[in-house]
């Protein structure tokens, strides 16, 4: 039975097409409750959006689906959405390399110096914010980063400030600040999978080959762990281009992001404008997850983690 | 792990998951015959779709002890989004919370809600009887709803740090309280309210014009505000920590703001007029347990309920009989300060809040200006 299977149609005599055929849909069969996931939960949510974005909403908040490109002329005409779409990508950006440096050096740290006890034990550490709320946990930055907060009476009594700053919330700076804290575990996490399996002798022989610290470091480390750091980028920098709740919370009024003028479509039932709006960022996801896939070839994963 | 090893590992789990689903299997079918073996009990539940500040714990566990009628209740972010979500749901809720003009020009006028003899409640006669007989919702077929709560949106301001004393909405635009103001995170409300603040009275039918107008008053307002409350608890905690120095919010925010601990503030209504809302509870049209719900307001609207209401969020209700009990229980100041027997006349120099043809241009000029 289980030579059938894994022989599939190989094995299969080349007149029994029926039984090719069932070989091949036994093969694919694991593959359903994927299948069903992706088509029933992204596909056709997604082809329903981009549907509605064609359409328009009445005086009634109905929606009317009379074809019309109005709400991509007004993403495309506006230059606020395309800046602020602009700004949340620098941004993401901006906290997916610090979380990927961050991440790095802890990463490396433990998978080189700490012994594996140790470094699980490290490893739980750094999950454990995961099991309070994401709610609690940028409330409490709130806490910390406030015009009363922890770090505003730490840098007064050091006398380093002469009164509390309210530079360090409802900002830019402060969206910056509390997304890197909130992705830095998931960055960590993969690049010790990656890096836990690294042999370091390599960068010795390397070393011993001549070739300097970085040099191995860029030629010998980085190539291996390609896949880990792919992954992390994935990871950290697509959900920030989805993030609501942090810059709502942290950023002020000064510190939105594309999502933030996204829900407020919603919040008023204008459902096709913030359906354009919504297409066009899982657009622009899919392509670049599209580049991230020309560079993460999938027996990287399976082989190296 | 050996192929062996893969294989009665697999089997094992099969095995096991077996077990369980059929564990589960028979536990469902054993309680659906108990549920079908029992007598019928009288009460029930029912879905409602409403704002927090509705209904208090205490109130429901007393009317599912007395009655077993238990509301599951969803809560209502706004009434754009109430409105969108019943049109889309429609008989899986069987009532609905809703504001002033929205409940005829939106709920009504989709036909979505079920008009009613508000005089078959008996509760009803411990209302105000001007609450009984709005004309916004008062049709041929019935009275649209079952009057609740109402406030003016006032503005409060820290009396340390706001000086002089303000009268006007131009005080959120001086530059003096950059970073100090906290605004309920309502787009097409803070829209309303810069429309006010340049002298527009139907602040949610506003031409082309106007919100050009609105959008130098909104560019002003961007640097003063500190942030968008995600909820009027928020405001109120940013007055409390003095993060915030103006905000603004329904009436009774002073004794919120006293009681936790913050500075004195002090609200008002802005001399070009305010927007104001007074809200309902409505019967959907194609409620399966709407059976439910003349019992269950007979009960959530006694007075001794509403004024327990009045007393833990502060802001004035339509019932009259809760306003004796809280003379009675000596909170009478405090109800007369928040205009409690005053909703008639303070209501008509209000802008009520409700569905407006300039709604999807006040989305796209807030985005435009709050935007990057």
């Amino acid at each position: 039975m289980t030579t059938e299977i894994v022989g599939g149609a190989a094995l299969a005599p080349p007149t029994a097409i029926g039984g090719r055929r069932s070989a091949r849909l036994r093969q694919l069969a694991p593959f359903l409750p994927a299948m069903v996931i992706i088509v029933g939960l992204f596909v056709v949510p997604l082809a329903l959006m981009f549907v509605f974005s064609f359409w328009s909403t009445n005086e009634n908040l109905d929606v009317v689906p009379v074809w019309t490109l109005e709400n991509y002329q007004n993403f495309f005409t506006n230059p606020t959405y395309v800046r602020t779409l602009f700004k949340t990508m620098v941004i993401g950006a901006g906290v997916t390399v610090v979380c990927l440096v961050v991440a790095f050096v802890v990463a490396y740290f433990l998978s080189r110096y700490v012994s594996r006890r140790w470094a699980r034990i490290a490893l739980l550490i750094i999950i454990v914010p995961f099991w309070t709320s994401y709610l609690l946990r940028v409330y409490s930055w709130q806490a910390i980063l406030g015009e009363h907060g922890a770090l505003n009476q730490v840098l007064v009594g050091l006398g380093i400030l002469r009164e509390p700053s309210l530079l360090f919330v409802y900002n830019d700076f402060g969206t910056f600040i509390v997304l890197a804290y909130l992705y830095i575990p998931f960055a960590a996490l993969v690049l010790y999978a990656s890096l836990e399996r690294f042999d370091f002798t390599q960068l010795t022989a390397a070393q011993d080959l001549g070739a300097g610290p970085v040099a191995a470091f860029r030629r010998v480390l980085l190539p291996q762990i390609r896949p880990g750091l792919i992954t992390a980028c994935i990871f950290v920098f697509i959900p920030i281009l989805g993030e609501f709740l942090t810059p709502s919370m942290v950023g002020g009024a000064q510190g939105l992001l594309i999502a933030n003028l996204l829900a407020n479509f919603f919040k008023t039932a204008l459902i096709p404008e913030g359906a354009a709006v919504g297409f066009l960022i899982a657009a622009f996801v899919t392509a670049l997850l599209i580049v991230f896939r020309r560079y993460l070839r999938v027996e990287d994963v399976v082989v190296r983690g | 792990m050996n192929r062996l090893d893969n294989q009665l590992s697999r089997r094992r789990f099969l095995q096991a998951s077996a077990a369980v689903g059929a564990a589960v299997s028979l536990g469902g079918i054993t309680a659906a015959c108990n549920a079908i073996g029992q007598p019928a009990v009288q009460g029930g539940t029912f879905n409602w779709m409403t704002w927090g500040d509705h209904y208090i714990d205490t109130q429901l566990k007393a009317i599912e002890a007395s009655d077993k009628i238990v509301p599951q209740i969803s809560e209502l972010a706004g009434n754009a989004e109430g409105f969108a979500k019943l049109k889309e749901v429609k008989g899986e809720l069987d009532q609905m919370s809703g504001d002033a003009l929205w409940v005829p020009d939106a709920y009504f006028a989709e036909g979505l809600i079920e008009p009613f003899d508000i005089n078959e409640l008996k509760v009803s006669s411990q209302l105000y009887p001007f609450a009984r007989q709005f004309e916004i919702w008062t049709k041929p077929e019935g009275y649209l709803g079952y009057p609740f709560g109402w406030s003016p949106i006032s503005i409060y301001y820290n009396v340390e740090h706001v000086t002089p004393a303000p009268d006007s909405w131009a005080v959120l635009l001086d530059p003096k309280y950059k970073g100090r103001i906290v605004i309920e995170n309502q787009p097409e409300e803070i829209v309303a309210y810069m429309g006010k603040a340049s002298g527009v009275d139907d602040v949610y039918n506003m031409t082309d014009d106007q919100l050009a107008t609105v959008k130098g008053l909104l560019e002003q307002l961007k640097p003063n505000v500190l942030k968008f409350a995600q909820q009027a608890t928020d405001s109120v905690n940013a007055m409390i920590s003095e993060e915030a120095w103006l905000i603004t919010g329904n009436l009774g925010n002073e004794d919120r703001v006293k009681d936790g601990g913050g500075p004195e503030i002090k609200g008002f209504i802005p001399k070009e007029g305010t927007v104001g809302w007074m809200d309902a509870e409505m019967i959907v049209k194609e409620g399966k347990n709407k059976s439910l719900l003349f019992p269950f307001m007979e009960k959530s609207q006694q007075a001794e309920y509403i004024a327990e209401n009045f007393i833990t969020h502060g802001r004035p209700l339509f019932n009259e009989a809760a306003y004796k009990i809280l003379v009675d229980k000596g909170e009478g100041d405090r109800a007369d300060r928040y205009l409690y027997n005053k909703a008639e006349e303070t209501l008509a120099k209000t802008t009520l809040k409700g569905p407006g043809t300039s709604t999807e241009k006040s989305i796209q000029l807030f985005n435009e200006v709050f935007g990057a």
